[in-house]
């Protein structure tokens, strides 16, 4: 059993503080993710966990042994280097055998983990290549290899696809999943990209300035940001966020009405602890999906700048009367025109509210689905 | 009927020059014509006639005497001659201690610490120093009277022998002074290199257990071969061709105990003007030299196609 244990975890750089005490649990077998935008301190946070980078303070629990000041090399860990980090002068089996041959491992053992390894990772062919004879997504599978070979109890991913080219990209990223069922070690997984986040993940970490913005699966985070920083950045293309000014509060409602659409009220469920008055000044919360633009309506008028078709889908990149950025989606066989002036529809039901310092004010989405279900 | 194919025009050719024709092979050479010429004038040129000078008798003035393979029969039995050659094989093995000393220097080094710039530079100092003024200061340093490590080590009761006057130490009191700028040489090739190794290898393999001795030998070592072969290579030719600081330290004395090659060949050329004598030791020099950079040129190469 593998399970991670960190307690009020710290990191400082002489007097910078990186990371700003963090607890965090991922069980045994899970798929963690740490997002978050650059400097939030998520790879330095991976390096903690591996032993690359000190503790400060706070503790580190690795399969319930305390893991803060033992030897990188003895954590159980493996980590999968964003550069790939491969020894250009040692051909792949060597590459791969390299930490075991550290170990004093008796070499038919090695020979055997080695080519299980390239058989999961159907590199058993590139074995007497060396790196540089390879291509970009082969280094990252010999990459991967060289910590599968270790039989970790822990691996680790310090933003492993950003190097390769989006098709690709895409590929490796539907392998690690099928890698991760097949083996079924902890995963913890680093990376800016939210769709990495939301495809891998069971379990995502989204951090902020050294700091726990929210933990939770990738649909409690989009469904139920805890707050404004998470709802923008858990999504693409992210949430539209607009200002209002609260009209209306009764018995767990509030009742909002959108600068320039003051004549539509946007009436959402509140959370049981938030206190909101009347005129206070809230932020709604749309995802795009949740914006129909259609043709007079007495909604939200936005006149549509720059479209994206996708084929699937397309994107509306538009302006409210009152200057705020919205982004619509809609189908793709009859996107708005641009220079063309819609009704953006507001759908209440998904709409989100958050207070000025960016909590959380309403009940979302998810939670009223899921209630209605039950009723 | 049978005529009805048409056949396409061929379009008329284009006036072309000799040059725009040949201009993939005209123009390289064009580039390599300024270098060669000089590389012919002072590097090829007096080279020939050297070795042509090593079959004459000739005082530097006056007529030329063809003796053939006199001189070199002459020099293969001259005493000073062997102890030379010997003196230079001293120095050739006692130089490479430069690329050890450089990369635990460079190693030592190789850190992110408030002023190691400042200590990187005077490390290399030694390196920008003129060798006569390095041989001035490690002579005055080997002064038995009142040299400074005659001054350390009074305070112990030692007294310190006079190294350069000595027949069996004068070599190795020049070796080590040479060493000095050497080693700071190589220490540079060795940092340069480090530089470019990738900090997240030498993490992957402290994760792979690596650490220490393991770590320099399997990983950063062969990251640095290009680094160690060139610092080699310039340390072994330094150490054929030494000639300053014997010069300056010793005079090649005493009786000789501390001539090498080139120094023998200038002491023979300008103050006993046997020019024909210095050409044949310098052609010896100069076959030794050659083996060894064919090799250096072998190996070149052959990296050079390895790395394609």
């Amino acid at each position: 059993m593998a399970e991670i244990k960190l307690s009020n975890v710290r990191k400082s750089f002489g007097p910078v503080d990186v990371i700003k005490g963090i607890d965090l649990q991922a069980d045994h077998g899970e798929f963690v993710v740490f997002v978050g935008p650059s400097g939030c301190g998520k790879s330095t946070l991976l390096r903690m966990i591996c032993g690359l980078e000190g503790i400060s303070s706070g503790q580190l629990l690795i399969g319930g042994e305390d893991m803060s000041s033992v030897e990188a090399s003895d954590r159980g860990t493996a980590m999968v280097f964003q550069s790939y980090a491969l020894y250009p002068h040692m051909t792949v089996a060597q590459n791969m055998s390299f930490g075991l041959r550290m170990a004093k491992i008796p070499k038919i053992e090695i020979d055997a983990r080695v080519n299980k390894a390239a058989e999961i990772l159907q590199i058993k062919h590139l074995l007497e290549r060396k790196p540089k004879e390879m291509s970009g997504g082969q280094r990252q599978r010999v990459a991967i290899g060289r910590a599968i070979v270790r039989e970790p109890k822990v691996f680790l991913f310090d933003e492993p696809l950003s190097n390769l080219d989006a098709e690709l990209r895409v590929q490796m990223r539907v392998e690690l999943s099928r890698l991760h069922h097949e083996i079924g070690a902890t995963m913890i997984y680093v990376t800016h990209d939210q769709v990495e986040a939301m495809t891998m993940a069971d379990k995502i970490v989204v951090l902020r300035d050294g700091l726990v913005e929210q933990i939770g699966s990738p649909l409690e985070l989009y469904t139920r940001p805890d707050n404004k920083f998470v709802a923008g950045f858990i999504g693409s293309p992210h949430m539209n966020f607009m200002d209002a000014e609260a009209v209306h509060i009764d018995d767990g409602f509030a009742s909002v009405a959108v600068i320039g659409a003051a004549d539509r009220l946007i009436t959402v469920p509140l959370r049981p602890d938030a206190l909101v008055h009347k005129g206070q000044k809230v932020s709604v919360g749309i995802r795009p999906e949740h914006l129909l633009g259609t043709v007079g309506r007495s909604d939200l008028e936005v006149h549509v700048g720059v479209v994206e078709n996708l084929g699937g889908m397309a994107y509306a990149y538009c302006t409210s009367k009152s200057g705020q950025e919205v982004i619509l989606k809609s189908e793709s066989e009859a996107p708005p025109r641009f220079g063309t002036t819609v009704t953006a529809e507001l759908n209440d039901n998904y709409c989100h509210l958050f207070d000025s310092e960016g909590k959380t004010l309403s009940e979302s989405a998810g939670a009223v689905r899921r209630q209605d279900a039950a009723a | 009927m049978t005529d009805m194919t048409s056949y396409p025009v061929p379009p008329k050719p284009r006036h072309t020059t000799f040059y725009s024709r040949n201009k993939l092979v005209i123009t390289p050479l064009l580039f390599i014509a300024p270098a060669f010429a000089m590389f012919s004038l002072f590097v090829i040129y007096p080279i020939i006639q050297s070795i042509s000078l090593s079959f004459y008798e000739w005082q530097g003035i006056g007529p030329k005497k063809w003796v053939g393979f006199n001189n070199y029969d002459l020099l293969f039995k001259d005493p000073v001659f062997w102890k030379a050659l010997v003196n230079n094989i001293y120095w050739l093995v006692l130089f490479l201690l430069a690329p050890v000393l450089g990369l635990i220097i460079a190693l030592f080094l190789n850190q992110k610490v408030f002023g190691i710039r400042l200590v990187k530079s005077l490390f290399f100092f030694p390196f920008v120093v003129s060798q006569i003024v390095v041989g001035l200061v490690f002579t005055w340093f080997y002064d038995p009277a009142f040299g400074l490590i005659a001054a350390l080590i009074e305070p112990l009761g030692l007294k310190l022998p006079s190294i350069l006057a000595s027949e069996d130490w004068a070599t190795f009191g020049v070796i080590i002074a040479g060493l000095w700028p050497q080693t700071a040489y190589c220490m540079i090739l060795y940092l340069t290199g480090l530089n470019s190794v990738n900090p997240e290898m030498i993490e992957a393999a402290r994760l792979d257990g690596a650490r220490g001795w393991r770590l320099l030998v399997n990983i950063v070592l062969p990251q640095l071969r290009a680094a160690t072969f060139i610092a080699i290579v310039v340390t072994v030719i330094g150490a054929l061709r030494s000639f300053d600081l014997v010069a300056i330290m010793t005079e090649g004395g005493p009786y000789n105990s501390s001539n090498v090659l080139a120094f023998y060949m200038y002491d023979n050329a300008i103050f006993r003007y046997r020019m024909g004598y210095a050409a044949s030791i310098a052609t010896i020099l100069f076959l030794i030299m050659d083996v060894y950079i064919v090799w250096f040129l072998m190996r070149l190469l052959k990296n050079e196609k390895g790395s394609r």
